[in-house]
């Protein structure tokens, strides 16, 4: 449990670490992904630049009818944040469910949409909220959406010396609802599968539907399908049930010690069902 | 009697102490052995064999050895002299596999040693490792214990192409005529998988080689202290008297401490080879796959039984899946299944036989419970399944089979004798306080609404306070000084060597109540061997029951003692020592502990035929075994759609005899249970075809939780034992034992309307899932 | 570990036979492959740079192609260690014409083992389909 020996940097300011990834650093936010694995030797970069001192880089706020959240707000700022309970349940909702207190209180939500870790909890409400990310490297700024964000097993869309420097969320005003509903691998905490609902109504009538899907596939996904199949609907058992038998459609699942792919498909309908049904009884 | 102003103190055994030495592990100040450092103390790092099974064609350490801070590197080549790791379970014919400290020409398990590198400080040793390279030829290996038995398994050691490393049988009564005159026979094949340890606390030692006074200090973290030092000093001819172990604070053991590793052999070699303190640390995947495992037993049980539920004979064949090589007591573990495998119930009839198999694997040895958490297992499942079979209650047919009160000491099929007990008490108490009626009242209600409830029981039984020295391998006994000092302060020195389990505490209200001292007063000393005459050590449920025995005869023999000063200061034949004071039973004069203390140490003038001071030390030897038992009861829910089982309530009710802490016996239960919900639901020891460890991790090795546990509902009945004069049976393993059982059958009860009469642990929730879609899929085909 | 699957590329067999042993498309292929040098009939000595996620590794190791039946099968395998332990891959690649091009199928076993086996249940499966797709990716390229 011995890393690699390594430099380390802590720049009070972003461009001054924007300017040493250009160089090939690589970054620490909350060390809980990059940290173990370091230890194990599995990772050995040769460079740390800690974004942990960077100033005005762990916010949550609105702005222009969004909230911008920054990479090294935590897991515990994300779970606790008022403005999020209030205006973005869901992404509160995600944090609580993101390990224990400790890992909630190192962790950030940098760190953890950058890891890409097909099992990791935000990746879900990041799809079903279709957030924003953006990408700033030393001379480049972009804005991707979370769909083009999350490309594969722990592969992003950051190029090399780009951080994801904040996530955007929209406000979700009344008569949407919303849950996050996870089937928790016992031993390390990840989601084996996790369900982030997102419904809103107009009167009786079911208007938006966003299914985000972690822990089943190589990466997080929205199930268009069931979506679909609840877009336009009230909201019925029988129409949450046929939403939910589609979630997993057509998806290569993952397949592991914890559970098998036929295991996993099963249980994303069990708790889509479980996540649409809590969403639609928190319509306001 | 005479008039005395004495008021009588209160006792301190029997009261809720808290435990005394928790300050400083809740403070973090307590010393561990990474805690330890000296002056121009170097570090060693391992390097581990990646492979299961490989032969060795060469090992460069030219690299390592060349890297700047690197003193030294060792390979099996340079330590093949120094000696192999022991093992001290004998059994007939047992092929005994030399362990060699570092690898020579093969590995044979994942993380097998294969060289040690000691540097100027622990990064520059890891680095050192990484730079080893070794050429391997790996080859074929064989992870699973009845795979290994087939023909044509790879063979673990070339010299034993069966992999059988032993066979053991043993049988009492007549269990052939048993089977004949069965009216029901019922036969399961059982596993109790593969579990890792995982104390809080890694391994580590640090080696001090005083050339100058040819000395060596060894800190280990182990249960044994008095056991390394002999067992390593004799490997390595050292002198046993100028050789030192200190167990420092050590975070947990279960058994995987209870060894003599490889590591502190080598690292007292290393010692003084460099005329350096030397430090070496495990990491925690070094412990997943260096220290012990513990169970690893496929069983193959048959029951036979009357159809008025009388259990008439038993027959086990255990495998057990030993690992690669022995540890300290790996061969021995599985025998301890065969004895206690009667359970609580009469049975007159046993036919056990063991095979013993090697595996590419991690040696099994004694883990928590260590055989009888197995035992347990086996029998009280089977119990259940004969109930089932007979349509009976499952508390019904364990009240018909237990051993009668009146039948105390009750001799076993196994050869045992079960010192005392009263069986159905601790049954009776758990379904009282889980309103056993009326959670079947409940069950039937709860099924026709399709869901999964069970209720659970189990009665278990124990072999603790080892032992008698005739049935161990180390000697049995334990030993305690105590000393009253000039100042009438009292330190008591114990052969046990504690690590979570309390005897701080528990040593010093036994101490306080004979000696009637305050209990800061007394300091409960442990785990140093130049500092305590001779010990065993912690295992097996022993320390208070073998160890605190030892004490209370000694403070009988220091009680003495002072009496004698007493009588000499009160100047007066006939004295009484009770609560701190020596009375005059005429007049009515006393003098304190402290009063005599000081008499005793200055020496003015001696009672006769009596020396100074105020010590005794007394070895006391234990004539049986202590049989603690009681009953857990569980209500689980299975949850039909996903498989999940949860845990509503969970009642557990030891019999430990007498109880000295109710808050320790708590505690101890807690841990237990804990530990045995962990193997019935989360934890398995996962290797893959080719000997890889792939629960390796906590990522992946499910550790039970404080979140993950239900509310434990305890209850105590108390039988003391006639073994020893305190009355107490040993407590330390009695959740891990009941919890597995419990658990299981509740499952199994859970789903039994499902035609489900045997789950195999862990309860995952897929393995539930399929079972039950399957069903369900039949169902509706039908 | 078993693995299975099948990728399409938009050549007729015969093509994609030789495409698929073909040295230099292997070594552009193949994720993280620093070098792929020749050192017998069909068989490669191969220097790998693995990175994924905070993960990296470097792993020496080797190619080897037998079971050679033109343009249907052959057999693929794969093999590396490094600090951080080994990973051995060995595989059936079958090449069926299928609209216009080759549907190629693979089956075969992937072995981990070091500590990356300990670490790493929850994602070598996810990893080498990963990878896999990735190769073909380059391949189809
Ligand atoms: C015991 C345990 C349980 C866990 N359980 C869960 C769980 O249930 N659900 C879950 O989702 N996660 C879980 N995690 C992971 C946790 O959420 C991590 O905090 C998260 O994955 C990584 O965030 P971090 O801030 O710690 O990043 P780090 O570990 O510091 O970095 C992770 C990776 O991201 C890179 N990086 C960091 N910040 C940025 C940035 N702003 N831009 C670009 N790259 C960046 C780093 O270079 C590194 O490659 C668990 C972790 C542990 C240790």
């Amino acid at each position: 449990m011995i890393p690699q020996r390594f430099e380390y940097s802590a720049p009070k300011t972003l461009d001054e670490a924007l300017g040493l990834l250009a160089e090939g650093a690589k970054p620490l936010a909350g060390g809980m992904s990059l940290i173990p694995m370091m230890k194990l030797r599995l990772a050995a970069p040769e460079h740390l630049v800690d974004l942990g001192r960077i100033k005005d880089l762990s916010y949550i706020r609105e702005q222009g009818g969004s909230i911008h959240i920054g990479a090294t707000a935590t897991h515990h700022d994300v779970e606790s944040s008022a403005l999020l309970r209030g205006k973005c349940p869901l992404l509160a909702e995600t944090a609580s469910h993101i390990g224990d207190v400790q890992v909630r209180n190192m962790g950030t939500i940098g760190g953890s949409v950058a890891h890409a870790d097909p099992s990791a909890d935000y990746p879900a409400a990041l799809q079903a909220l279709e957030a924003k990310l953006v990408l700033k490297g030393v001379k480049s700024e972009r804005t991707v959406s979370a769909e083009e964000f999350f490309v594969d097993t722990f592969t992003t869309a950051l190029e090399p010396g780009e951080i994801v420097r904040e996530v955007i969320v929209p406000v979700d005003g009344d008569g949407t609802g919303t849950s996050y509903q996870k089937v928790l691998q016992p031993a390390s905490g990840f989601a084996i599968v996790g369900i982030a609902a997102r419904v809103r109504k107009s009167g009786e009538k079911i208007t938006l539907v966003r299914i985000g899907v972690t822990g089943l596939a190589n990466r997080a996904f929205r199930a268009t399908a069931a979506e679909k199949s609840l877009e336009g609907k009230t909201g019925s058992a029988a129409e949450v049930q046929a939403a939910a038998a589609v979630v997993a459609q057509g998806v290569e699942a993952n397949s592991d010690l914890h559970a098998s792919a036929d295991y996993r498909k099963h249980l994303a309908v069990v708790y889509a069902v479980k996540a649409l049904n809590a969403a639609l009884s928190r319509i306001a | 009697m005479a008039t005395t102003t004495i008021t009588k103190t209160e006792k301190l055994v029997g009261k809720r102490i808290r435990r005394r030495e928790d300050p400083r592990l809740i403070t973090g100040t307590a010393t561990y052995v990474d805690d330890i450092k000296m002056p121009g103390m170097l570090y060693a790092a391992i390097l581990r064999s990646p492979h299961a099974a490989a032969k060795i064609r060469s090992i460069d350490v030219s690299k390592a050895a060349a890297l700047k801070g690197v003193t030294a590197v060792f390979t099996g080549k340079d330590t093949e002299q120094a000696g192999a790791v022991p093992c001290g379970a004998s059994l007939p014919g047992l092929r005994v596999p030399h362990h060699h400290l570092l690898a020579i020409d093969r590995v044979y398990l994942v993380g097998h040693p294969v060289a040690v590198v000691v540097a100027t400080d622990r990064y520059i040793a890891r680095d050192g490792a990484d730079l080893i390279e070794v050429d391997y030829e790996p080859e074929t290996a064989v992870a699973d214990p009845e795979k290994a038995l087939e023909p044509g398994a790879h063979a673990v050691h070339p010299q034993w192409p069966d992999n059988v490393a032993f066979t053991f049988h043993q049988e009492g009564g007549d269990t052939e005529k048993a089977f004949k005159e069965a009216d029901v026979i019922v036969k399961q094949r059982i596993v109790s998988q593969r579990l890792v340890p995982n104390p809080m606390e890694t391994r580590g030692v640090v080696a001090d080689w005083r050339a100058a006074e040819r000395s060596m200090n060894l800190y280990s973290s182990t249960q044994v202290p008095h056991l390394v030092r002999s067992l390593v000093a004799q490997i390595l001819g050292m002198d046993e008297n100028r050789f030192r172990v200190v167990a420092p604070e050590v975070g947990g053991g279960f058994g995987a401490k209870l060894q003599i590793y490889a590591e502190e052999i080598l690292l007292a070699y290393i010692s003084k080879k460099l005329q350096k303190p030397v430090k070496w640390i495990e990491s925690r995947r070094e412990n997943f796959l260096c220290t012990i495992h513990g169970r690893g037993h496929v069983d193959y049980y048959e029951l036979a039984a009357k159809r008025d539920g009388t259990i008439t004979g038993i027959k086990l064949k255990i495998i057990q899946d030993l690992g690669a090589y022995f540890t300290l007591l790996t061969p021995a573990i599985p025998t301890l299944s065969v004895l206690m495998m009667p359970g609580l119930y009469r049975t007159p009839n046993i036919s056990a036989d063991i095979v013993g198999a090697f595996t590419n694997c991690t040696p099994t040895d004694a883990y928590r419970g260590a055989g009888r958490p197995e035992a347990t297992h086996g029998i009280e499942r089977m119990v259940d399944m004969v109930a089932a079979e007979l349509k009976m209650d499952p508390a019904e047919i364990r009240l018909k089979n237990f051993v009668r009160n009146e039948e105390f000491p009750f001799p076993t099929a196994t050869g045992l004798v079960y010192d005392s007990g009263d069986y159905s008490a601790p049954l009776k108490k758990a379904m009282e306080m889980a309103s056993y009626d009326a959670l079947r009242k409940e069950q039937v209600e709860a099924r026709k609404q399709g869901k999964f409830m069970g209720i659970g029981l189990c009665a278990y039984g124990e072999i603790c306070a080892f032992g008698p020295s005739p049935a161990t391998p180390a000697g049995g006994w334990e030993s305690a000084t105590v000393k009253i000092e000039p100042s009438g302060k009292v330190t008591v020195l114990t052969g046990v060597s504690p690590h979570g389990q309390g005897e701080e505490t528990t040593f010093a209200q036994i101490a306080g109540d004979e000696l009637g001292v305050d209990i800061d007063d007394i300091l409960v000393s442990h785990g140093d061997t130049s500092l305590v005459q001779y010990g065993i050590g912690t295992f097996g449920s022993r320390s208070t029951a073998v160890g605190g025995t030892a004490l209370y005869f000694a403070l009988q023999d220091l009680k003495a003692k002072i009496k004698k000063f007493g009588a000499m200061l009160l100047e007066s034949e006939d004295v009484t020592f009770s609560d701190g004071k020596c009375v005059c039973n005429k007049t009515g004069k006393s003098c304190s502990v402290k009063e005599v203390a000081a008499a005793a140490y200055r020496a003015m003038k001696l009672p006769p035929n009596t020396e100074p001071g105020l010590v005794a030390t007394h070895f006391w030897e234990p004539p049986n075994f202590t049989f603690p038992f009681g009953a857990h009861l569980v209500v689980t829910e299975v949850d039909r759609d996903t498989g999940g089982v949860s845990i509503r309530r969970y009642v557990a009710v030891d019999d430990c005899g007498n109880i000295l802490n109710p808050l320790i016996v708590d505690g101890q239960v807690h841990g237990g249970v804990a530990q045995g919900i962990g193997q019935a639901l989360w934890e398995q020891a996962v290797y893959d075809d080719s000997g890889q460890l792939v629960t390796g991790e906590f990522m992946d090795y499910t550790m039970p939780r404080a979140h993950m546990m239900p509310w434990i509902e305890s209850g105590h009945t108390i039988t003391p034992t006639p073994v020893n004069p305190l009355g107490v049976k040993g407590v330390g393993e009695a959740g891990t034992i009941g919890a597995s059982p419990a658990v299981v059958n509740s499952v199994v009860d859970a789903l039994s309307p499902l035609g489900v009469r045997h789950l195999d642990m862990p309860l995952t929730p897929e393995k539930l899932w399929k079972l039950i879609a399957s069903k369900d899929q039949a169902g509706s085909n039908a | 570990m078993k693995i299975s699957g099948s990728y399409f590329l938009p050549l007729p067999p015969e093509e994609a036979y030789k495409k698929l042993q073909d040295p230099d498309v292997l070594a552009g292929a193949m994720p993280g492959c620093e070098s792929l040098e020749k050192i017998g009939d069909d068989e490669y000595r191969m220097k790998m740079k693995m990175a994924l996620a905070s993960l990296s590794g470097n792993f020496d190791g080797k190619v080897r192609i037998t079971e050679q039946t033109p343009p249907e099968s052959f057999k693929l395998m794969v093999e590396g260690s490094g600090k951080v332990g080994f990973m051995k891959g060995e595989g059936v690649l079958k090449f069926t014409p299928k609209d216009a091009g080759t549907e190629v199928s693979y089956e075969g076993d992937v072995q981990v083992g070091g500590t990356i086996a300990a670490v790493g249940q929850r994602l070598i499966d996810g990893t080498a389909k990963m990878m896999i797709k990735r190769f073909f990716e380059k391949v189809a390229a």
